[in-house]
Parts: C-alpha cells; structure tokens; sequence
C-alpha cells in the first residue's frame, strides 16, 4: 500500500469488461510530505475520490477482483482509504 | 495500471502452448512528464520498453492501460506466462498535477 495523491482520471471504451463502470483514476504515489515517489498508476475506485485528494492505494489483485466481482479480473490496484491526515516525521 | 504508448508489435513463431495466435504489443510505459503533454505523437519515455499481451486489438501510437505482475495472467484459465497484459485502450486522459 502507498500514499498517493488523485491527479485525474481516465476514459477507455475498449477495456477488460471487469473494469465496466469504474472509475479508473491517475494516482501519483507520495512521501508522507507529498513528495513524489515514482511514476503515476491507475487504480480503481469505489471511495469517490476527488482531485488532488490524497488516497491510500493498494496492489492486492484478490482484494480488487472480490471488489470488481471477477474472479477472471486482471484488476490490481485500488483506491482503499481516503486519507484526512497523515502525520510527518523524519525519515530514520 | 500504468499507461504506455504503443511503440511496435512482435509476431512470434514459435512459443509455449497456449500463447499461439496471441498479440502482443511493445509498449514505451508513461512517465509523470508523459501525462503533462499527450501529443498525437507516439511518446517513447526513457523507462525500458516492455512487451504487452494484447487482445483488446491496440495499435501502434495509441496509449493503452497495462496491468503488470501476477494479476496479468488472471484473465486466462490455465496458467500462462505472462505477466503484463492490455486492459484498456485509453480514449481520454484528464490529467491537473498537484501544485
């Protein structure tokens, strides 16, 4: 699981058929501080997460073809948790 | 999912059963940058390129959505080696980076 911060969505048509209805939305995975930390995923999403909003995404594939109701799904990441406030510390 | 663009395609001759006729894609992944300025142009990032099962019938220069790791081969019935596979042919990227 990784911090991430909502910074938009995309639209496909042609699409595995499991992901039919879900809002597939662009994540950049972040440090406690919001800084960047690698390159942005598409997760889907249950939570109605709004832009900018910060998230806790997850790449448990089980989790997420139980979400999608596809035991066939290739389904991984998945926005679990909004996020109100994460605490910053020091990195050790 | 991370989004790539389509930089080529690979036939293959000979391959493990199971995998005959399939399709399979060479895929240049996005980059943060990438999803500032989509261009119609197909947009190669520095990141390595990696091969992509396809059966949603991407082409070259289009972006697609692609699953990476175990959960790729999911889709199939009996076990399969693949551990990247097409999910969604990208039509519409909103895309509002954060400050």
């Amino acid at each position: 699981m990784t911090l991430a911060r909502i910074e938009g969505n995309v639209v496909a048509t042609r699409k595995h058929p499991s992901f039919e209805g879900w809002r597939l939305l662009i994540c950049q995975p972040i440090g406690p501080a919001g800084e960047l930390e690698g390159p942005p995923q598409v997760a889907i999403d249950s939570l109605g997460a709004g832009l900018h909003e910060r998230v806790i995404i997850s790449s448990d594939g089980a989790a997420a073809r139980a979400a999608v109701g596809d035991p066939k799904s290739p389904a991984r990441w998945m926005v679990i948790a909004l996020v109100d406030e994460p605490e910053t510390g020091t990195r050790a | 999912m991370r989004l790539g663009t389509v930089i080529g395609r690979v036939t293959l001759g000979k391959t493990v059963e199971g995998l005959n006729g399939a399709r399979w894609l060479v895929v240049s992944p996005f980059t943060r940058e990438n999803f500032q300025k989509v261009s119609k142009a197909p947009v190669v990032s520095k990141e390595p390129s990696l091969v992509v099962y396809d059966d949603l019938g991407g082409g070259v220069g289009q972006t697609i959505g692609f699953i990476e790791g175990r959960e790729a081969a999911m889709p199939f019935d009996r076990p399969t080696p693949i551990d990247a596979i097409d999910a969604a042919l990208i039509d519409t990227i909103f895309y509002s980076p954060f400050k």
